[in-house]
């Protein structure tokens, strides 16, 4: 098991948002989370994924056979943990190109080859249809809101975790770039590495061989079966699964 | 009688001398002041707001022109009001004071104190108006507490004729979820003078102050606001916006001040200035004072002649020169005139400001 | 929730200590003599203008006040300054006594044996004498005059020029320091550079350093002819250490018709020294001033490099950065008088203060009536590290037109904790995503610096980031 996470409570400002959640995530497996506004999808990754304002108050999280329910992002981010976030943030004069160079000699601790480096980024940018230029341009200042998701995919390519979590990544972005984007996590996934997709759409996980389907509401996952359950919240919503949950 | 009031609108940390800002002084020859003749104010007192003996909440309060013009209209002051709104209360109409200057009444020393208890909301309205151009002299102090939860609106219009020198001296405190709200229109007078400064003391206190002045043929403005943070999560707003024509001059001094402790605090100012003449003199300094790093202070200022781009929309709509720049100062001043609850005092001001302006048809 | 803050290491540092008493507040008039003064002038051998010109310096100084506003200047101790300027003076560097801190700091920043000594004031010019002496064979080739001031005063080509110019931008009469530095300046560079040639290479000061007195009193004089195009690069990233804590220098720039001339500092005075330097730069018609400022050391500092846009369609562009740590109280900012038409400016700075520092933002924008058609544009930004330190932003616009176009932003705040979070999400530990972000906010100072010194630049940053400098 890659991601085994156990009971968890979650609280903000003293407001718990999840209320003893439990997911487990295999290696190999792409599990897709859903579930209406205020539900705690977001809470749920940005706990993951260490944010600092979201508080533990119960439970575990394990990752890949280690308990990072208590360590800070960037040990996650060693351990082999990726976010995509849903309005990534502008840090204005650092390179995307530099940014990601840094990123990645902390994460795996080891020099990284320039030359060898700079070709591989290249490449990836060119198959996210990303202009040469947005290399030097300061992490994501100015990026539209497509762009910034790409932005994100790209490192996600760059980095190659055990685990990527995508919160979103479809929100915002035209037909061409879903489809582009869609490319990007199927470029990524693989036997070996997982994907845990937030998503209110279905367009992007068309692509996509979906293991499980979640349904997150009140902080709890409260039904879990397989890509069908994407079609069925797609013609009845939520309400009756969440009626069928209390 | 005489006054040479020093140290006026005093910025709380000095700079350059030779740009003459660090403050101001106010020297002026009056008719001695003597009890103001007439009622001031209009109509009664809504439920739950009284004249009080009782001392202002806060000893030795700051104001934002300082203690020399304050201990002026303290010790010679001819009417003004100390009022007090019960806990709870929620006045349901505003309190209006009219205040005129003619030849009767030469000389106006308003000295004022509104406290509102916890949880209660009162809105005062000032308006200050002469006789033609006769000359006078208005200095006006108020003092405002706003206990916890409370909500003080406080309202000076200013709408004074040529004759006339005029100096608005508040000092602002707010406790717990106080809330103090200032709206100031300095329209008229020969020179004006304005100080506000204000302590925002209780955890999640706010300040929103909105001014709006209009300079022409020789009239000076100076202006001196202060939002002092010093407890947790309070936030002021500051916004001024003005024209000055002919040979008129503002100063605009605006300071946000973040205590340390102030944690989370926010304090936002925002300046407009739109010039018409090449004779106007505008100098400001908008200061951000900070000890505290877990904050959030922005200011922005603009200062020009009316967008071209903007002049061009209008005038292509059909509307003359003239008339786009009347329009677009009018719209400036909108949003300010149209928060004014009295409706006569709101049509006042609007035609004030339209009989100013139609000078602008000779400019072309 | 309890905000995380970087564990910066404490490093106890011994700030070097003046032993000789101890004044608690300045003096005005003691300490430098008519006498001292004519030592001076005797011993650089002063023409006679100029030997009159400090006399009348030290009148004028005596009669000024010390500024009323701005950081105290209390620790100044103007008798030690006398005794460190008179040519004479037993007051000499010695390695032994130079702070461990700039010691180290010289070994992080890579600094050569050799050029240490000469930073720290205790060593003659090694290599870089001859480093300097090809420089300027360079540039003489294409016309470029570039020597120190004392010889410039002499020179019979150039001795007039010079005279027409010095203290001419910048009079004793401006203020208390100006004066002074009349009275007693010693060194700097002179550089003109004639019609229409563009120096290719930066020119560096950095080569001028030499005995007592000089680097503190140091006056530089350029004058760029028509279409002349220069950069001049003045100071360096390792901390400068000085025995006597006064910096008075000035700095007097002529930007002729059409010229353009890029001015860049990077300033690391030790953590003792009080830096009250004046920069002022004159541009005429189409001429183009551009500064580049980045001010991280000094226990105060006084600095406001000041434009005079007189010539029609002339620009100034400002972009600075200071960064005040632990015991500094850097005031800094700059100024821009618009005296002609259709004139542009340009101000764009940014500030840190960490660890209980002060950093303060000064400037004044002046527009005079008969300068139509204007443009001003100030945008400064601050950075709070912590909450046991302050920031200042004290701006001034004085705008005598209505035919202008002025605007001003001002932002101050803390790295917000998205960012970190961000960072970190990404692998980076907690204080190196600090230490990315601050770079960062830095980053539009560094990119006008030639490379070297914006590396310099960035290793500064980190190196305060990591509480290693005093």
């Amino acid at each position: 098991m890659l991601l085994e996470i156990k009971n968890l409570k979650v609280s903000v400002d003293g407001n718990t948002i999840l209320h003893g959640l439990n997911l487990n995530v295999g290696k190999g497996e792409t599990h897709v989370l859903m579930g209406p506004n205020g539900a705690g999808k977001s809470t749920l990754v940005n706990t993951i994924m260490g944010h600092p304002e979201y508080k533990v108050d119960e439970g575990s999280i394990i990752f890949d056979g280690k308990d990072i329910t208590h360590l800070p992002a960037n040990e996650r981010a060693k351990a082999g943990l990726f976010l995509s976030f849903q309005n990534p943030e502008e840090v204005p004069g650092v390179t995307l190109e530099n940014f990601m160079r840094t990123s990645r000699m902390a994460i795996t601790g080891k020099p990284v080859k320039l030359f060898a480096y700079k070709k591989e980024l290249k490449e990836k940018m060119a198959e996210l249809n990303m202009n040469d230029g947005y290399a030097e341009r300061y992490l994501n200042v100015g990026f539209s809101g497509g762009e910034k998701k790409k932005s994100e995919i790209l490192q996600m390519l760059m980095l190659n975790p055990k685990l990527a979590i995508l919160d979103e990544t479809d929100s915002g972005l035209d037909v061409d770039a879903v489809k582009i984007v869609s490319q990007g996590i199927n470029q990524y996934k693989n036997k070996d590495n997982s994907l845990l997709i937030i998503t209110h759409s279905a367009k992007i996980l068309e692509s996509l061989k979906v293991d499980y389907v979640h349904v997150l509401v009140d902080g709890k996952i409260v039904k879990t079966g397989g890509s069908e359950l994407v079609g069925e919240i797609g013609r009845n919503g939520f309400q009756k699964i969440a009626a069928a949950a209390v | 009688m005489d006054v040479a009031l020093r140290n006026v609108n005093m910025l709380p940390v000095r700079t350059w001398n030779r740009l003459g800002i660090n403050d101001t002084g106010l020297q002026e020859k009056f008719s001695d002041p003597a009890p103001y003749r007439g009622k001031a104010l209009a109509g009664s007192l809504p439920e739950g707001v009284s004249l009080t003996k009782k001392p202002f909440p806060v000893s030795d309060a700051e104001t934002g022109m300082g203690k020399d013009t304050a201990d002026f209209v303290e010790s010679h002051s001819n009417c003004g009001v100390s009022l007090c709104a019960a806990a709870g209360t929620k006045a349901e109409k505003p309190v209006v004071l009219n205040y005129e200057i003619s030849e009767k009444n030469p000389t106006v020393i308003d000295c004022n104190e509104i406290t509102a208890e916890e949880g209660s909301e009162i809105t005062v309205v000032m308006g200050y108006r002469s006789e033609g151009d006769v000359p006078g002299f208005h200095g006006g102090l108020t003092k405002l507490y706003a206990g916890k939860g409370a909500v003080i609106h406080l309202m000076q219009i200013q709408l004074l004729g040529d004759g006339c020198t005029h100096f608005d001296n508040v000092g602002a405190f707010a406790e717990e979820g106080g809330k103090i709200d200032i709206v100031q229109a300095e329209l008229g007078g020969k020179h004006a003078f304005s100080g506000v400064k204000t302590r925002l003391g209780g955890t999640k206190s706010q300040l929103n102050m909105n001014a709006i002045y209009l300079g022409d043929h020789q009239r000076s403005i100076d202006i001196n606001y202060i939002a002092q943070h010093t407890g947790r999560k309070t936030s002021s707003n500051i916004n001024v916006s003005g024209a000055l024509l002919d040979e008129s001059q503002k100063t605009f001094r605006g300071t946000i001040d973040f205590v340390r402790g102030a944690k989370q605090a926010v304090g936002h100012e925002n300046e407009y200035n739109l010039l018409f003449s090449p004779k106007v003199r505008n100098r400001t300094a908008p200061l951000i004072l900070c000890q505290e790093e877990d904050v959030d202070g922005q200011h922005a200022a603009s200062t020009g002649r009316i967008d071209a781009a903007r002049l061009f929309y209008l005038m292509s709509r059909g509307l003359s020169e003239a008339e786009a720049k009347k329009l677009i100062i009018e719209a400036q001043f909108h949003p300010v005139i149209d928060r004014i609850p009295d409706m006569e005092l709101k049509k006042e001001v609007s035609d004030f400001v339209k009989g100013r302006l139609s000078q602008l048809e000779s400019m072309g | 929730m309890e905000k995380k803050k970087t564990m910066v290491k404490d490093i106890d540092r011994t700030i070097y200590d003046i032993k000789d008493k101890v004044h608690p507040s300045y003096e005005v008039k003691e300490g430098l003599t008519p006498e001292i003064v004519e030592e001076i002038s005797k011993t650089k051998n002063d023409p006679k203008w100029m030997h009159d010109f400090r006399l009348k310096s030290l009148e004028i100084y005596n009669n000024l006040k010390v500024p009323d506003w701005g950081p105290s200047l209390d620790g100044l101790n103007m008798n030690d300054i006398v005794t460190y300027i008179r040519p004479d003076t037993p007051m000499r560097g010695n390695w032994a006594q130079v702070p461990d801190d700039i010691k180290n700091t010289f070994e992080r920043l890579g600094i050569p044996e050799a050029e240490r000594k000469s930073l720290a004031g205790v060593g003659a010019q090694y290599d870089s004498e001859v480093v300097y002496h090809n420089v300027r064979e360079e540039v003489r080739r294409q016309g470029v005059v570039y020597t120190d001031m004392e010889s410039a005063i002499r020179d019979p080509q150039y001795g007039s020029m010079v005279r027409d110019h010095f203290m001419k931008l910048v009079p004793p009469t401006d203020h208390k320091f100006a004066a002074l530095h009349g009275a007693v300046w010693s060194g700097g560079s002179f550089v003109y550079v004639p019609p229409h040639v563009k120096v290719e290479i930066p020119l560096q000061s950095y080569f001028r350093l030499n005995a007592p007195g000089a680097g503190q009193f140091e006056h530089t004089l350029i004058i760029l002819g028509e279409g002349a195009d220069l950069h001049f690069i003045e100071g360096c990233s390792a901390p400068k250490y000085n025995v006597a804590n006064l910096h008075a220098g000035c700095v007097e720039l002529y930007v002729a018709k059409n010229a353009h001339l890029r001015y860049s500092t990077i300033e690391n005075w030790s953590k003792n020294m009080y830096n009250l330097n004046t920069k002022r730069a004159l541009v005429e018609e189409g001429g183009n001033m551009e500064w580049v400022s980045g001010s991280f050391g000094s226990h105060v500092s006084y600095l406001y490099p000041m434009s005079i846009l007189n010539g029609e369609n002339s620009r100034m562009e400002f972009t600075g950065i200071t960064f005040a740590g632990k015991g500094q109280n850097l005031d800094t900012g700059a100024k821009v008088v618009h005296a002609a038409p259709h004139t542009y400016s340009d101000i764009s700075t940014k500030s840190i203060s960490k660890d209980g520092g002060t950093c303060t933002y000064r400037s004044s924008v002046v527009i005079l009536p008969q300068a139509y058609g204007c443009k001003s544009s100030v945008n400064c930004e601050s950075l709070m590290l912590d909450d046991r330190s302050r920031s200042d932003t004290i701006p001034v616009m004085d705008i005598q037109n209505d035919d202008v176009d002025v605007g001003h932003e001002a932002k101050i705040g803390r790295i917000s904790d998205d960012a970190i979070f961000y960072l970190m999400s990404r692998g980076m530990s907690e204080e190196d995503a600090r230490a990315m972000i601050v770079t960062g906010f830095a980053e539009p100072i560094a990119k006008e610096l030639p490379v070297e010194y914006a590396v310099e630049m960035n290793n500064l940053i980190k190196l305060e980031m990591e509480g290693a400098i005093g």
